[in-house]
């Protein structure tokens, strides 16, 4: 029987308006770490939003992933589990490895611009099918065993099916 | 749903929470990495909107402040090559050039096969969280303007001698400097013995026809290396700047 493997992304959009400590932590270093390595595509202190160097100077498209290193400490307090995103059953669910780091927009004089995204992607999970409104799957192995266990989820805002293959 | 309601939906948890963590404390939950006690629980809350589970489980991990993934010494990551070990100086231009301590020092270089760490291409692609700033680092200046960073002996790619980029800023991060590193090159030197790794040298471009060093007639911008493949690698280099 053929399985489908699909990997899901959760776009955890983070700005000033966020009050967990940990969207904080994320918030305030990802702005200090943006403000001192804008300072390299902006050398002539010309601009002072994220939107204006990347306009002007396209290399600065590069900001995203400079910035990203601070917030990978981060990443890596959460020991592999996707924040936020819940099963039926109220519990987290997702684990993840890898990451894409999105600033969203910034300015350098104003904290409160910055807003960022975490792309967080699932490891790859057996879609077994739909029950109402729910997914049911369950953690992709390579083995075919009799029994797996198995989550129900809602897909939600902000978070989308991101890859899909189908295997025999 | 709307994004005002998704982002109110995500700070329903994170108000709700002090009450356990104030009990997670009491026990002995860390998060496993630093046991300091410092941080407060992240928000474990539903994004579902209209038909919402409430979030049914043990708060944790607890965040604690952290610097940027830059911040080490040995910048290495796993990458593998001819080890070198580069001690870079700061001085100010405006104190004599003596040491400048407390500056931020950058630097980052590509691996043996001439890649740096970055995103690889554009758009959907995403990357390992573990490992993905190798041969990037961030150390601050002793009391004698001194960083010291353990790495490998950089690559090389077309059109671009071997090099090294450095970023001075000062304690606050305002950028005091940007500029690259050159090696020495002839017979005997680094770049001879390394010999381009895998690569070679065939096609290689040398300092006088590099586009940002073939203007350093005095070789300024040149570090003193020493060492041998055997043993490594040893680049000294002095940065002057306006502090």
């Amino acid at each position: 029987m053929s399985r489908k493997v699909i990997t899901l992304c959760y776009r955890k959009i983070i700005d000033v308006t966020n009050t967990s400590a940990w969207d904080k932590f994320v918030h305030e270093d990802s702005f200090a770490e943006f403000k001192m390595q804008a300072q390299f595509y902006n050398q002539d202190q010309r601009y002072t939003t994220f939107a204006e160097m990347l306009l002007n100077v396209p290399e600065a498209e590069k900001l995203h992933f400079l910035v990203s290193a601070a917030i990978t400490g981060y990443l890596r307090q959460l020991n592999g589990i996707i924040p936020d995103i819940l099963d039926n059953l109220g519990r987290r669910f997702l684990t993840f490895e890898n990451f894409k780091f999105e600033l969203i927009n910034s300015d350098i004089n104003d904290l409160e611009k910055h807003k960022i995204a975490i792309n967080f992607f699932s490891k790859p999970l057996i879609w077994h099918g739909t029950i109402d409104n729910l997914l049911l799957v369950s953690q992709f192995k390579e083995s075919n065993e009799a029994e797996v266990f198995t989550n129900l989820f809602q897909i939600q805002s902000f978070v989308s099916i991101h890859a899909i293959k189908t295997i025999d | 749903m709307e994004r005002k309601n998704f982002i109110r939906s995500l700070m329903i948890g994170a108000i709700s929470t002090p009450v356990i963590i104030e009990a997670c404390k009491k026990s002995s939950i860390t998060d496993g990495s630093n046991t300091s006690g410092s941080g407060t629980a992240g928000t474990t809350t539903s994004t579902n909107g209209t038909c919402t589970v409430a979030p049914t489980e043990t708060e944790g991990p607890f965040p604690t402040k952290l610097p940027a993934s830059y911040v080490r010494s040995d910048i290495t990551d796993g990458r593998t090559g001819y080890k070198m070990t580069a001690k870079i100086t700061v001085g100010n231009l405006n104190n004599s050039c003596a040491a400048l301590a407390g500056a931020i020092v950058d630097i980052w270089h590509c691996d043996a096969e001439g890649n740096y760490s970055e995103y690889g291409g554009s758009g959907m692609q995403s990357t390992n969280y573990q490992s993905v700033h190798f041969l990037r680092g961030r150390q601050t200046t002793d009391a004698n303007g001194l960083v010291t960073f353990t790495s490998i002996f950089p690559g090389w790619y077309s059109g671009r001698a071997t090099h090294i980029h450095v970023h001075v800023y000062n304690a606050a991060g305002t950028s005091l400097m940007v500029t690259q590193i050159a090696f020495p090159e002839g017979a005997g030197t680094s770049v001879a013995l390394v010999n381009g790794y895998s690569k070679g040298l065939t096609g290689y471009t040398y300092n006088n026809a590099d586009n940002v060093f073939s203007d350093d007639k005095t070789g300024v911008e040149i570090a003193t290396v020493s060492g041998t493949l055997a043993a490594g690698f040893e680049l000294t280099f002095k940065v002057n700047v306006k502090a």
